[in-house]
């Protein structure tokens, strides 16, 4: 007996789209031909960036050099905690670009083509807090070997018997610690590259089944997303203070991640515009959208940071509590309440005017505030480390405060030039993806 | 009109024992007050266009009546923004007031109690209730200020007097001027409207 099988008419072929071929060839004769999608609109020459990225990176290499200095003559723990402070916002903006990436892939959303390029650019950057970090934890183990102690992760190779760094030795060690750091870069550099990869080959080829490959992958990235930066911000921000916990530390960090990733396409968004690029195709329109996010997520840190310190300060648990204890004294109580008007109320107010986010310039003043405000976030959650581990050097939030300066700048300086190296290397915006048409036309009928 | 009047007519709807209504500008032949005049479209680039068409004659108390939401129509009516951000800002003030002068004021200044051995001047267990008073308090205003503004609830429309206007929930557009608008003389209207390609149109009167 013979058996024949045969396919279903009606069943679709693998990777089938709604588009026929042609129709798909016609859509894209159409973008290719209207005038806003002409080359001079959507590329920018290496020139023009880098007469910014030049000043950035020079400003990053000298705080980065003085930072050094600072390290060898102040102390080695203010020379790293300062340039963590910038390096983990740097991170905040590469990790919130690629989340967004990501989210925009798996929502398949339309308005946001023709900035997503600038998303991925950030996300891509991402090898540079990456490696850093891994040198990081190299350094703290080389340091750990003569000292007893890390610079800032102070139970690496502790040699006093402690009952719970006895009880956390399996996840708090040396060797876990350099594994963990380097799947933690691994997965975001894979991640990143994957997305802007993609994005790139669809420029050139137009093949219009990777939009659909790239919302297949970033639904499975997105837990692996989540995982490392929760571990990430264990490992850096919240175990220097070892006895301290807090079980939602990850989503506090993620809150300044989506909310730096955003905010930075704002300001990148405004430079690019002022430069004459994008012209019509970054609109008032996506700006609005920009600024719901920026807003949502201003509102989305402060409900996350006050929930946690909200239930810390109730259940008044000491090994807790002594955390926001050292945080709210010698100086650090005056951020703590910036961090409540400044990173909270004012922004909150202000973004919630429709005109603050139709209006370019308002917008990348408001991102480039938040952006300072994840900064002070940052300086909030590392710097009272130092006063802790060195009461000598003065226990106050402003003492040689140059140090402070030069590790921001030098962690962002470098990393802001690099972004804007990585912005001149290609198209401004995907300029084939397949739901290019609707961003095209997008407009917020509220 | 001015707002006064409109606001004082409105609310003689609900309270006749109260207030009268202004008596109207223009009455039909049985003596009842002009609602309106309505002229109907059949396409949406009809109605998009008659609407542009009513706008630039400088019209203001006009409205499109459609099945659908036509996109761009607010501007092609030239609709300013609404006042109901402003309203729900306030309310959403007085909502966290309210919370914080509840809590503040009877946990701390009319009857000094300890929870939970916290200082008195803790402001961090008053912050959820503000939230949510400020929320719920939006919330109503959103809700009973944009109910407020629209003139609802109501009874009866005038324009559910006018048997053609039924067809607005399957497949007809209408443009009605009312008659409260300050520029509305009959038969000027009646000609804009036809010049704007408008069919059908009545002159509507008001139910009273």
């Amino acid at each position: 007996m013979e058996h024949i099988v045969t396919e279903s008419a009606n069943r679709p072929a693998p990777e089938a789209t709604a588009l026929s071929g042609a129709e798909w060839q016609k859509r894209l004769e159409k973008i290719a031909a209207d005038p806003r999608m002409s080359e001079e609109n959507t590329t920018i020459s290496s020139a023009s960036v880098r007469k910014l990225a030049v000043p950035f990176l020079f400003a990053g290499l000298v705080g980065l050099i003085v930072t050094i200095i600072g390290g060898f003559t102040v102390s080695p723990e203010h020379a790293l905690a300062s340039f963590e402070v910038g390096l983990f916002t740097s991170l905040a903006i590469a990790l919130g670009g690629m989340f967004w990436v990501m989210v925009f892939h798996s929502l398949n959303a339309g308005w946001s083509i023709t900035l997503r390029r600038q998303f991925e650019n950030l996300g891509a950057v991402i090898w540079f807090p990456a490696v850093i970090l891994i040198l990081i934890a190299i350094l703290e183990v080389i340091y750990s070997q003569s000292h007893h102690e890390g610079i800032l992760l102070k139970w690496l190779n502790h040699q006093e018997y402690n009952h719970l760094l006895h009880v956390k030795e399996p996840y708090l060690n040396a060797g876990f610690l350099i594994f963990r750091v380097l799947i933690y870069a691994a997965a975001w550099i894979i991640i990143s590259r994957c997305f802007l990869g993609w994005s790139r080959r669809m420029d050139e080829t137009g093949d219009r089944r990777l939009g659909r490959k790239s919302r297949r992958v970033a639904g499975f990235a997105i837990p692996v997303f989540a995982l490392t930066t929760t571990f990430a911000a264990f490992d850096y921000l919240m175990s220097p203070d070892y006895r301290f916990f807090s079980t939602m530390w990850g989503v506090y960090y993620f809150a300044s991640c989506g909310l730096a990733g955003v905010s930075a396409v704002a300001i990148i968004a405004y430079f690019l515009r002022r430069a004459g690029k994008l012209e019509g195709l970054v609109t008032s329109e996506h700006y609005h959208d920009l600024g719901k996010l920026v807003f949502a997520f201003t509102v989305f840190w402060a409900y996350i940071s006050f929930s946690q310190y909200f239930l810390i300060w109730y259940s008044n648990i000491p090994e807790e509590t002594a955390w926001f204890y050292n945080r709210q004294e010698h100086g650090y109580q005056w951020l703590f309440i910036l961090m409540i008007w400044g990173h909270f109320l004012v922004p909150f107010l202000l973004l919630i005017w429709r005109r603050t986010k139709r209006t370019m310039g308002l917008l990348a003043i408001m991102g480039s505030f938040m952006i300072l405000m994840v900064i002070m976030d940052m300086v909030w959650i590392l710097r009272p480390m130092v006063d802790f581990a060195n009461p000598s050097e003065g226990g106050s939030a402003i003492a040689n405060i140059w140090l402070d300066i030069a590790g921001v700048v030098g962690a962002l300086g470098l990393f802001a030039g690099l972004v804007a190296l990585k912005i001149a290397k290609g198209p401004l915006l995907p300029l084939k993806d397949p739901m290019l048409h609707e961003a095209l036309k997008h407009k917020n009928y509220v | 009109m001015s707002m006064f009047t409109t606001i004082t007519n409105a609310a003689a709807d609900y309270f006749p024992m109260l207030l009268h209504k202004s008596s109207p500008r223009f009455v039909t032949a049985s003596g009842k007050p002009v609602y309106g005049i309505v002229a109907e479209f059949d396409e949406t680039p009809k109605v998009f266009k008659a609407a542009q068409h009513v706008r630039d004659a400088g019209y203001t108390r006009w409205d499109v009546h459609s099945p659908f939401p036509i996109h761009d129509m607010e501007e092609a009516m030239g609709i300013k923004g609404t006042k109901l951000p402003l309203m729900a800002g306030a309310a959403a003030i007085a909502g966290v007031a309210t919370a914080a002068a509840l809590q503040w004021g009877t946990s701390f200044v009319l009857y000094p109690t300890v929870v939970q051995g916290k200082p008195f001047e803790a402001w961090q267990p008053f912050v959820p209730i503000m939230f949510e008073l400020g929320v719920l308090f939006t919330a109503f205003m959103c809700i009973f200020g944009m109910l407020a503004l629209n003139g609802l609830p109501r009874w009866h429309h005038p324009l559910f007097s006018h048997d053609r206007f039924m067809r607005v929930g399957n497949d007809r557009f209408f443009i009605v001027i009312e008659a409260t608008d300050p520029d509305f003389d009959p038969a000027k209207v009646k000609k804009l409207l036809e010049d704007a390609g408008g069919k059908h149109i009545t002159l509507l009167e008001d139910a009273d």
